[in-house]
């Protein structure tokens, strides 16, 4: 059960959803990627995706205009 | 759809507790992001409002080229000899046309400061770091393609399109088909560039 984190704070979509795409495809099935994003749009389409592939995810404020988003890979 | 949105609220929820956000009339109305549906009905409204006051409908880079020809004039140029101009966008060299006369403009401002006043009432206001040279040049190419492109089309997204549409004027159906066209390489090109 690896957890790798994404960096995706300062950019715009549809660039986090597509590298969270990306970097959760190269990882094992239990595993949990942390997406660090500042873009509201990202916090709308990557949960969206997310839900519709079947993983779980949190959505985590860590601060103003700040999110974390936790999704477990689950196929 | 659901169990998104209140994973979204939930989330929100976490980082400041307390105070307005709490208030779930605030929150819909300024925190969460409105349904598309919502925000297209109000676009809609707002843009009949506009061509009811000002005779024409919405645009937005209209206006963003007054911006550059008058910052042009200011540097020592004159626009105002320019064939675009007296062909193209006449009302630029009417007689007392200026930033505080010109509806675009103004719509503009209040497009700027619409988008702060939303993003502090959510208070996520940020600024955000540039992430690599790589974005800052891809910015400025795909700003100044867009901005040309915008000029040969006689408008953007917003007046060729969103306003273009509704007017039944064709050359909004074509702009729509090119868009799609050109979204679909520009898509192609950020996955195998850019990411």
């Amino acid at each position: 059960m690896a957890e790798k984190t994404l960096d995706c704070l300062g950019e715009a979509c549809p660039v986090p959803l597509v590298k969270t795409q990306k970097a959760l495809a190269a990882m094992e099935i239990g595993d949990v990627l942390v997406v660090a994003i500042d873009h509201s749009c990202a916090m709308k389409n990557i949960p969206e995706w997310a839900d519709k592939a079947g993983h779980n995810f949190e959505i985590d404020e860590v601060e103003g205009g700040r999110w974390d988003i936790v999704i477990e890979k689950v196929n | 759809m659901s169990d998104i949105t209140s994973a979204t609220a939930a989330g929100a929820n976490r980082a400041s507790s307390g105070g307005l956000r709490d208030n779930a009339i605030f929150k819909a109305l300024f925190v969460d992001p409105w349904s598309y549906r919502t925000g297209a009905v109000i676009l809609g409204l707002l843009n009949v409002i506009l061509l009811a006051a000002t005779s024409s409908g919405w645009g937005v880079t209209t206006a963003l080229t007054y911006w550059g020809a008058w910052i042009w004039e200011i540097l020592g140029g004159n626009p105002h000899s320019w064939a675009y101009f007296a062909e193209a966008s006449k009302p630029f060299n009417n007689p007392g046309h200026d930033f505080l006369h010109d509806a675009g403009s103004l719509s503009n401002l209040g497009l700027i400061l619409g988008a702060a006043l939303s993003v502090l009432l959510a208070s996520q206001f940020r600024i955000k770091k540039i992430k690599s040279g790589k974005q800052i040049g891809a910015a400025i190419l795909g700003g100044l393609m867009m901005g040309v492109g915008a000029r040969m089309a006689f408008g953007c997204n917003i007046g060729s399109m969103f306003t273009g549409l509704p007017s039944m004027s064709l050359h909004g159906w074509v702009f729509m088909v090119a868009i799609f066209l050109g979204a679909a390489v520009g898509s192609r090109l950020l996955v195998k560039y850019f990411i």
